[in-house]
């Protein structure tokens, strides 16, 4: 069974197809820069060569087709026919209330995206853009929806709902629903995995330390706290976000400022985070700005690990307990720097890093020692394989 | 057709604004100016971008993206290029009709010409070309980036495809279009020329300072600028130029304020002289009494 993943953004786009036999990646690509003269197609089989060509792209389907014209072609392509992909799993990533779990895609699964483009302005109206344009060139192959929020539908009420009038909830839906799901999903079963557990037993706190970064308790295989909200704004530290801020000061800070909503919107969302602090949104200018002795790179870095510690000890508490801790996405992957500060501060837990194991990349790793009460584990991401499993699991 | 190139002729406030709007939604965009005026055209859009960092409305990246889609020109033939036309013009109907007509022989017969004209009537310029259906009326107001309505006006000729068209440009924009029938000086510039007219008679028989009818009517009202400063902004002698137009339609109810003429005599234009109603910064800020009396 072939399954083509699809991550349709605003002028951009990444795919996949598996082959679901043995989860094998036939081909991986993407397409920059849709809706211009000059967009850039990357495209690469698994086993032969990458190929690169820049054209008009102009709009989803067209940009689609593309993709499919190299999975086909006959030098670079890995199946003779579009006929032999048997479902596409798009990435979706606000399902509001009406999603807990991924769906077939049909008239009324449409009908719903479309009301829920207000909760996600960036980002849904893209993924329903890549439904429609997929639709229209596999009109008869199946297509599923996978949300991003739908892993984080099993937190109760006393974790999603805002000490707010109850009446805003009620209105418009303003709750927290959390972002990163299928990440988080991925690299709990993952770590229940390696430790040979059932993940029915297992507290597990995930940390999805990317560019959005976001940390999740997950009791028995389910989320019960998210630190991303309504939006992805609230939460820990990130690249360009504020994270968690005190909804006074952004009242005092738009008067004294004179900012209307779009620019505290824009301050808090683009410059803020690590770039507000340091000048720079990736970790690893801040680490270069620690080993040249720059003060605001350190702070910086000693905001975010601490950040994340406090989420961490929340989670602990929320859970009464953990079984395991896992780092995931760019950041929570590549900076063995930021772990080895982390764990050094939650002695409580009873946690022994094993550090030649936490210098490692690129693979799923155990970086706690043995007789480590709680288990610490670096395990790369693949949101893309989780849609597709959902795409298969519902299609087959 | 796809709409990606958008050619603005005039690069006054107004036209520099769509300018600046348009490009900001990924449009590619071509300013014109007949004269070498608008030659430092990129460089005030520039300024108006270098305001919004400041106070983090954009990022570093975004500005420069924004500015790498906008180019300026004086050569007209660059019009062969554009998929749609947007007039910004001084409200002269004789620089308007030379110019539509040579844009009409110009541009691909498929392409849509807005006029953001306030004040002429776009049945009255559909007449002077060949493309009179799909020639719509779409006033913007200034500041374009921020104010989020738009004006739409059908000419008698003017066809539902132009229409369209010019619908969806300006809710690309992120404008609520409102549909309005043709009449001169549409909704904004005949309300707002007879607000700013009355507060300039009240500084001018000395009822109050300039900047406390500003602040009166602003705290009574919710407005963000006051009259005097929105015409400051505006220029004087545009304003002028609004009520004089208004006028010949209207009648009397648009004499202008004596005290506008003797500003501009003056070489009082508002904003773009530091000097108007009240008094600027070089940062556009409006400056305190205090400030202001050292300007003066």
């Amino acid at each position: 069974m072939n399954i083509f993943v699809l991550n349709c953004g605003s002028s951009s786009l990444k795919y996949k197809l598996y082959a679901m036999e043995n989860e094998q990646v036939l081909a991986e690509g993407r397409v920059e820069r849709i809706g211009q003269e000059n967009a850039i197609i990357t495209h690469q089989s698994t086993g032969k060569e990458k190929v690169s060509n820049t054209m008009p792209i102009l709009e989803h389907t067209v940009a689609i087709r593309e993709c499919l014209n190299l999975l086909t072609h006959a030098e670079h392509g890995v199946i003779k026919n579009v006929n032999e992909i048997d479902a596409v799993g798009h990435r979706v990533v606000h399902g509001g209330e009406s999603f807990s779990d991924s769906v077939l895609i049909n008239e009324r699964t449409k009908e719903i995206l479309d009301s829920l483009a207000e909760l996600a302005p960036l980002h849904n109206p893209a993924n329903v853009t890549g439904i429609r344009a997929a639709e229209k060139i596999m009109p008869k192959t199946p297509q599923v929806a996978v949300f991003d929020t739908a892993f984080h539908s099993t937190i109760p009420p006393h974790a999603f709902l805002y000490a707010i009038p109850y009446s805003v909830y009620q209105r418009h839906k303003v709750r927290r629903y959390g972002f990163h799901g299928t990440s988080h999903k991925y690299v709990s079963q993952r770590a229940a995995e390696m430790m040979g557990r059932d993940i029915a037993d297992l507290k597990i706190i995930s940390c999805h330390l990317g560019n959005g970064a976001s940390i999740a308790a997950i009791e028995g295989g389910k989320s019960v706290d998210t630190s991303m909200g309504f939006t992805p704004l609230e939460g820990l530290m990130m690249g360009t976000r504020s994270g968690d801020i005190d909804p006074g000061a952004i009242f005092y800070i738009m008067k004294k400022e004179g900012l209307s909503l779009h620019e505290i919107d824009s301050m808090l969302n683009k410059h803020s985070g690590l770039y507000g602090i340091a000048g720079v949104s990736d970790m690893r200018d801040i680490e270069k700005g620690i080993e040249e002795d720059d003060k605001l790179a350190k702070v910086a870095f000693n905001i975010y690990e601490y950040r994340i510690r406090k989420y961490i000890g929340s989670y602990v508490a929320a859970m009464n307990g953990v079984d395991a801790i896992v780092f995931t996405a760019g950041i929570g992957e590549n900076t063995p720097a930021l772990r080895t500060k982390l764990i050094s501060h939650l002695p409580y837990l009873g946690i022994s890093m094993n550090e030649e194991n936490n210098k490692k990349r690129g693979e799923d790793i155990e970086i706690s020692t043995p007789d480590s009460k709680v288990k610490v584990f670096v395990i790369p991401t693949d949101e893309e394989l989780v849609i597709a499993r959902d795409t298969a699991s519902l299609t087959s | 057709m796809d709409i990606r190139r958008v050619a603005v002729l005039g690069a006054g406030r107004l036209g520099r604004g769509i300018a600046e709007t348009a490009a900001g939604k990924g449009y590619d965009v071509v300013l014109f100016s007949q004269g070498a005026g608008g030659a430092d055209a990129v460089a005030r859009i520039e300024k108006s971008l270098d305001r919004k960092l400041a106070k983090w409305g954009i990022t570093e990246s975004e500005k420069r993206l924004i500015l790498g889609r906008i180019s300026y020109t004086q050569d007209l033939r660059e019009l062969s290029n554009a998929d749609l036309l947007i007039e910004a013009t001084l409200d002269h109907m004789h620089i308007k009709r030379e110019l539509l007509q040579t844009a009409d022989q110009l541009c691909r017969p498929e392409v849509v010409f807005i006029s953001a004209s306030s004040t002429k009537k776009v049945t009255d310029l559909a007449n002077e070309i060949s493309r009179g259906d799909m020639l719509v009326g779409l006033h913007f107001i200034p500041p374009v980036p921020d104010v989020a309505v738009a004006e739409l006006v059908r000419g008698a000729r003017t066809g539902d495809h132009a229409v369209e068209v010019a619908k969806a440009f300006a809710q690309r924009l992120g404008k609520t279009v409102v549909e309005i029938a043709e009449s001169s000086g549409l909704v904004n510039p005949r309300t707002l020329v007879a607000m700013i007219n009355e507060a300039a008679y009240l500084v001018d028989e000395g009822v109050c300072e300039a900047a406390d009818v500003d602040l009166i009517l602003k705290s009574s009202w919710g407005m963000k600028q006051g009259p005097l400063e929105m015409a400051d902004r505006l220029g004087l002698d545009l304003v002028l130029n609004w009520m004089e137009q208004l006028q010949m339609t209207f009648g009397p109810r648009y004499a202008p304020c004596p005290i506008l003429r003797r500003y501009i005599r003056e070489g009082r234009l508002g904003v773009k002289t530091r000097l108007g109603f009240l008094a600027y910064s070089e940062d556009d800020a409006v400056l305190t009494d205090d400030e202001g009396d050292k300007e003066d």
